[in-house]
């Protein structure tokens, strides 16, 4: 049970975005998609959830070769949480959830009381039922991440894309969002794929990353081996230095930033 | 996480459930008003009388001669034209509905893709035209209604960036083109017997409907209905945008043109026989909204009835209010415009509006 991503490129208007990607993501692991912005992140995910065609090469997920198979088809092994936020007509959070179900139903069909009932378990599963009849647009940022991460639960809890899932996020709801996601790969055995902008949290929750530049993978493979501070230097064009703090945590920090000593330590300006 | 309720008068989801009742109380006031509105007019029948007529159509059972001349007026003129206003209530209704949900906008009504400025043109082209054939006039404003939709969905396609906005943008196009045609055909036109005839039409009437037109109009305003009640669920994944509607596995182009198809069909056909209606695609969806909330399973029923009940009501008031009977365009405006407003008040602050 393997998702696999054979040398894929896609190109938009004879831009190349994606050139010769090749990775494999197995069933219960995090990876960390990381990267510059427009270095490819988000057209990556967009190909793996068949939203895009790849020019070439392939991708299969399960053993299902994306390129031959329908879009409900895809739809029911891959789930997406978009990064998106506009508003849209103030449905309540349950009839949004519901809609994960939206590729196993008939053309004809509207979900009932079935569906309904799984997407209180989804809601479930993330401790959040009191959001169930709240409106969509009123609940916070992380409410909404919450929502949508029980929606794709509900279409298909096998393989998740993120996209940028703590965006607009605030610091508890950062932290709390990638600790249920990563609770979802050890107990679902779902396999989670985000694309990230802070290599800190990548390194803190990830179990796998892929560092993509201009659209090119540049170094890939287990979170601790491939983490270093040349990768991540080459990753975001700085110097970058790596510290160790306590209870064998590791943070990056570009390495001018902690040279300059002009972090906030033990001098106090303030009287 | 939990956060403190949100300041807001009237939460917008708290009447979600139970829209059986709704939907049954609307079900008995459109059944409730339509026997009314056959009843009422320039001509009081009474209810035992339609009995008599029923019969007398259904089983061929000999009405009394002193009601002949009655069942004349029914028969040909009070029934098709209640039967008619019911169903251009809810085909307009229902466009609104689609509308709005396609186009993610609540200020969306059906003539946005220029239906309504390409009908009228048409029109005005079959007035001014030689001959007295209503049905050349009709058919040349149905023509001229989906051409102008199709030279929207041209435009659109041939622009495909960005499919909400560039359709916006065409159907503004197209709209403003046939309404300088429009407004051509009126300086050239007759000043004594064609323009006249013209604003007229425009004005939009029940009142010269005939067993013909019914014969095409419930057909297919009929279909686009069932059709669009069969897809409505639909409605709701395309609203959240394209990219989420194939993230969860639908083909948002395809859904779009049978929407657009079907709604278009029936605003054309609906604009073609009456003129133009106006207020009630806009409005009418808002009622729903408010009270069965925005899910368009619940919702495309509910406006559907409302579309037929508000629909019946405007045209029973246009030829009771006045000796002579007033363009039933006025009515839905006066009554639809502050309803409007009510509506934008009390839903606002639910992050719609």
């Amino acid at each position: 049970m393997t998702l696999i991503c054979r040398s894929v490129a896609f190109s938009y208007n004879a831009r190349t975005i994606l050139d010769d990607i090749s990775f494999q993501v197995e069933k219960g692991v995090f990876c960390a998609i990381l990267g510059r912005n427009g270095s490819g992140k988000t057209t990556l995910l967009h190909c793996l959830n068949g939203i895009l065609k790849p020019a070439c090469g392939n991708i299969f997920v399960d053993g299902l070769d994306l390129g031959r198979i329908s879009q409900a088809q895809i739809a029911r092994h891959v789930s997406m949480v978009p990064q998106e936020h506009t508003d849209i007509f103030p449905f309540s959070v349950i009839d949004c959830i519901v809609m994960g179900r939206t590729p196993f139903l008939k053309m004809t069909q509207s979900p009932g009381p079935a569906e309904y009932r799984m997407a209180m378990d989804a809601l479930h599963t993330l401790n959040a039922e009191y959001l169930a009849e709240r409106n969509y647009n009123q609940i916070s940022g992380g409410e909404r991440q919450i929502a949508l991460l029980a929606r794709a639960l509900l279409q298909s809890s096998a393989t998740i894309l993120l996209d940028e899932p703590t965006n607009h996020l605030d610091f508890n709801n950062q932290y709390r969002m990638l600790s249920r996601m990563k609770r979802l790969c050890r107990k679902h055995n779902t396999r989670i794929i985000a694309s990230m902008h802070d290599p800190n949290l990548a390194m803190m929750f990830s179990d796998q990353v892929v560092m993509l530049k201009q659209g090119r993978i540049i170094a890939q493979g287990k979170t601790k081996t491939v983490m270093t501070e040349s990768s991540v230097g080459e990753l975001y064009d700085t110097e970058t230095q790596k510290i160790g703090l306590p209870d064998s945590v590791n943070i990056f920090l570009p390495a001018d930033i902690v040279r300059e000593n002009i972090l906030s330590k033990n001098e106090d300006p303030l009287p | 996480m939990k956060k403190s309720p949100v300041c807001n008068p009237e939460p917008a989801v708290n009447i979600v459930h139970n829209t059986r009742y709704t939907t049954g109380l609307l079900m008995f006031l459109l059944v409730g008003l339509f026997f009314f509105s056959l009843m009422v007019g320039r001509l009081e029948i009474r209810l035992s009388e339609i009995w008599t007529f029923a019969c007398a159509s259904l089983f061929g059972t000999p009405v009394p001669p002193e009601l002949s001349s009655k069942a004349l007026v029914f028969t040909l003129i009070r029934f098709p034209r209640c039967l008619l206003a019911v169903f251009v209530g809810m085909g307009m209704s229902i466009s609104g509905a689609v509308y709005q949900g396609l186009f993610r906008n609540p200020l969306v009504s059906p003539d946005i893709l220029g239906v309504s400025a390409g009908c009228t043109f048409g029109a005005a082209l079959g007035l001014i035209l030689p001959g007295d054939s209503f049905m050349l006039v009709r058919v040349l404003s149905f023509v001229f209604g989906l051409a102008a939709v199709f030279l929207a969905l041209g435009i659109a396609r041939m622009i495909a960036v960005s499919p909400i906005l560039v359709l916006v943008l065409a159907g503004l196009v197209v709209t403003s083109v046939f309404s300088a045609f429009l407004m051509i055909l009126k300086y050239v036109s007759d000043p004594y017997n064609d323009l006249p005839a013209i604003v007229f039409w425009i004005m939009g009437s029940l009142n010269r409907v005939e067993w013909n037109d019914l014969y095409i109009i419930m057909p297919v305003i009929g279909g686009g209905l069932i059709l669009i009640h069969i897809l409505r669920y639909r409605l709701n994944v395309l609203s959240l945008g394209d990219l989420q509607t194939r993230s969860l596995g639908m083909n948002p182009t395809v859904y779009r043109i049978i929407f657009i198809m079907v709604s278009s069909l029936m605003v054309a056909v609906t604009v073609s026989t009456c003129g133009q209606v106006c207020w009630i695609g806009l409005v009418i969806p808002h009622i729903a909204r408010t009270l069965v909330g925005p899910n368009h399973s619940k919702m495309i029923p509910v406006t559907l009835l409302i579309g037929g009940i508000f629909m019946l009501a405007a045209d029973m008031l246009a030829r009771s209010i006045t000796a002579a009977e007033l363009p039933v365009s006025i009515i839905t405006a006066l009554t639809g415009a502050p309803l409007f407003v009510y509506l934008l008040y009390k839903n606002r602050g639910s992050g719609w509006i």
